[in-house]
């Protein structure tokens, strides 16, 4: 009897420790905004949330690149300069069609269209070398950085492109409903105000797109087949070969779909910031996979989702915003982000062993 | 009759080994030869000088990097160690130089502290790796963070500058001067030349060389000829089979990590004694990925149980050898990204499509 007792408390216990372990990221957020709400003035407010959700989705799309791409058990470094590629591509080709004579907004879209076609490829390439040719994903990738890095300089040659049409710079910096208290009321792009006026800005566009994208793509990861085959793929790449899983063209479409989502990325960069930069997204590459392992996904493969991944982005958002608006230099924000991540997995690795070492 | 044709195919069969197991090497040749040709002055010994001399930095950070891999691991601090200790040297430098020590006191102290203080991030990254399990990439990922951030707060991101004299005169001096006919000199330019003079002076291999040298040397030893350098094999061949054999994988990779962080540290110190500055590591600088990238090069898997310090050396060369080429070839220098990229895919196509042949 006693020994029942004793172990139904330590199975308590148990489930307590791994309900932390698998529930720490969201905790560690809440913590996070808790202890920067107290300490910084202002951060708890529409503007200070307003201000991250305008810095997120760089590192939001980038790590929902990675999280497939990590779930499957590899790893995509070229994410970065790809989505830096497409920037240059999209700008490029916006300017060239505007200088043809074209209508601003149809050359805004078509040059969209044609810059996600062109953004697959350093995809495709990726994904034939990982599956096809068994190139470790390190390697492929990495060579990719060069590559595209190469390519989007000399399309700029060591510059960066300039006379956009303006509306691009209202989508960008637009929310999705803009208020001008009594007289419009605009929705996605910002309308002109004159000077006196207030607006009012009601969720960020650039936040809005890439959320509509992590809702689609969740649901795909969670509840559709492609999905399941992606955590199958990284769980035992024998046993999803066995099951008829067919992995090499599933690898492929991996990777095309992490070189989309970057491409996404770049096209977001070109309406944010108006121009096209060879390397916008370097900074952000190293950001999207640590928020996906802070997350909680590992390196191996099979572990990770879009959701928990959200948490990992908005743990270094909302981090870098507190600490800025503390007036903390940037640099503090390496040493914090690093140590949060070792903790991360440090976490996971001990959360399981708690269990494996009762049994 | 049979025994002919089996040792005539076994015989091919060697040599095409050979080829594929130092196509670097062959390539670096061929390069050599094309840029010979296309670049100016390319092919002068000034000029091999020039990219040995400048290649320092790569050359330790591939070797460290070679032992890591060889044991399937990956360290991705190497840049920012770097960083911190170039940093640190050359703000304790500047400090003691300030407060009227002697420049070779200076010196040595702040050489000696930032060789010491990368030994830290090594010996932690190797205690999360075996005691812990984090995998080398996270815990090499957060430590450069960690590094790069201590480095920046350091010199709040401007380069340290105001150091002792001397310094550069050490980094950037030569073995021995000659002045045709007049005079020969070691380690230091011939006293009273003429400035019209210096254009002649003939500089023979440069102190940066030695030092790779000597480093490399023995590093080669330690990997090729020692239990140490087996036992590295031997974990990455497999982790399994090296525990089961009585070697104390833990302690092996711990020295291994530390090993990685102060060669590391040893090339930022030394950069502060090429640039005459203490530089910090910029975010996209890359140059563990470029470190790594030679490593592959010369003939490394990412898997562990493979590669050898040579193959590094010539992996690091091949990559300095392209963009030395191209630059003097008058090519635009973005071309050089993507020759990187095309290469690098080159040579893991040629790893896997002869697995058996190495």
């Amino acid at each position: 009897m006693a020994d029942i007792t004793i172990t139904t408390r330590k199975n308590g216990l148990q489930k307590f420790f791994s309900q932390l372990g698998n529930r720490w990221a969201i905790i560690f957020l809440f913590l996070e905004i808790i202890l920067f709400s107290i300490i910084s003035p202002g951060f708890f407010s529409v503007k200070g949330a307003q201000v991250i959700l305008i810095n997120s989705p760089f590192i939001l799309f980038l790590s929902l690149a990675e999280t497939f791409v990590i779930i499957s058990g590899g790893i995509d470094l070229s994410v970065g300069f790809v989505m830096g590629f497409s920037s240059v591509v999209s700008a490029k080709l916006i300017v060239a069609f505007v200088g043809l004579g074209m209508n601003d907004l149809l050359s805004i879209i078509v040059g969209i269209v044609i810059t996600l076609c062109i953004g697959i490829i350093p995809g495709l390439v990726n994904g034939i070398l990982v599956a096809r040719l068994k190139v470790p994903p390190f390697i492929a990738t990495f060579s990719m950085i060069g590559i595209t890095h190469g390519i989007s300089e000399l399309l700029i040659k060591g510059s960066y492109i300039r006379n956009l049409p303006p509306i691009a710079g209202r989508i960008g910096n637009g929310s999705l409903i803009n208020i001008v208290p009594g007289k419009t009321v605009s929705f996605f792009i910002s309308p002109t105000i004159q000077r006196g006026d207030q607006l009012i800005e009601i969720l960020p566009t650039v936040f809005v797109i890439p959320f509509i994208f992590i809702l689609f793509f969740a649901f795909i990861l969670k509840s559709t087949k492609f999905g399941q085959h992606t955590y199958a793929i990284g769980g035992n790449v024998d046993a999803a070969i066995r099951a008829g899983i067919n992995v090499k063209t599933h690898l492929i479409k991996i990777y095309m779909l992490s070189s989309f989502f970057s491409t996404v990325a770049g096209i977001m960069y070109v309406f944010r910031y108006v121009t096209g930069k060879a390397d916008a997204g370097a900074m952000f590459l190293l950001d999207g996979i640590i928020a996906v392992v802070i997350g909680g996904a590992s390196l191996y493969g099979g572990i990770g989702s879009v959701w928990k991944t959200l948490i990992g982005c908005f743990i270094i958002l909302v981090m870098e915003n507190g600490l800025r608006m503390l007036g903390v230099p940037t640099f503090y924000k390496l040493i914090v982000i690093g140590i949060i991540l070792i903790f991360a997995v440090l976490i996971d690795q001990l959360s399981p062993e708690l269990i494996h070492r009762e049994e | 009759m049979d025994t002919n044709k089996n040792s005539i195919l076994s015989l091919s069969q060697s040599l095409l080994s050979i080829l594929a197991r130092n196509w670097a090497l062959l390539f670096v040749l061929v390069l050599i030869l094309i840029f010979s040709f296309t670049g100016i002055n390319f092919f002068s010994y000034k000029n091999f000088q020039n990219i040995f001399h400048l290649s320092t930095i790569y050359l330790l950070l591939a070797s460290s990097e070679t032992f890591v891999i060889i044991t399937g691991g990956i360290d991705l601090s190497v840049g920012f160690v770097m960083g911190l200790s170039s940093v640190l040297s050359a703000t304790i430098m500047r400090e003691l130089h300030a407060a009227n020590f002697t420049p070779a006191l200076s010196i040595s102290i702040g050489s000696i502290v930032g060789l010491i203080v990368c030994i830290i991030p090594g010996l932690i990254n190797g205690v999360l790796i075996t005691k812990y399990r984090v995998p080398p990439f996270i815990s090499t990922l957060g430590m450069g963070g960690i590094a790069s951030g201590i480095t920046l707060v350091m010199c709040e991101g401007f380069p340290v500058t105001f150091l002792p004299p001397y310094l550069t005169g050490i980094g950037n001096g030569y073995l021995i001067y000659i002045l045709p006919g007049k005079a020969i000199s070691f380690f230091n330019r011939p006293e009273g030349i003429a400035v019209e003079e210096l254009r002649n002076l003939i500089r023979i291999i440069p102190n940066s060389l030695m030092f790779n040298f000597i480093i490399i040397f023995i590093l080669w030893h330690i990997l090729k000829n020692t239990k140490f350098g087996q036992h590295t094999y031997a974990i990455g061949g497999s982790m399994d089979a090296a525990v089961r054999a009585g070697i104390n994988t833990n302690k092996h990779l711990i020295i291994i990590y530390t090993l990685s962080s102060f060669l590391a540290g040893l090339a930022g110190v030394f950069n502060v004694f090429q640039t005459g500055i203490g530089n910090f590591t910029p975010f996209t600088a890359m140059y563990e990925l470029i470190a790594i990238a030679a490593v592959i090069i010369g003939g490394a898997s990412l898997m562990g149980g493979k590669g050898r310090i040579f193959g590094s050396i010539i992996g690091v060369i091949l990559l300095r050898i392209i963009e030395n080429g191209l630059h003097l070839s008058g090519v635009d220098p973005f071309f050089r990204f993507i020759a990187v990229g095309l290469i690098l895919i080159v040579a893991v196509v040629i790893d896997q499509l002869f697995p058996d042949l190495l």
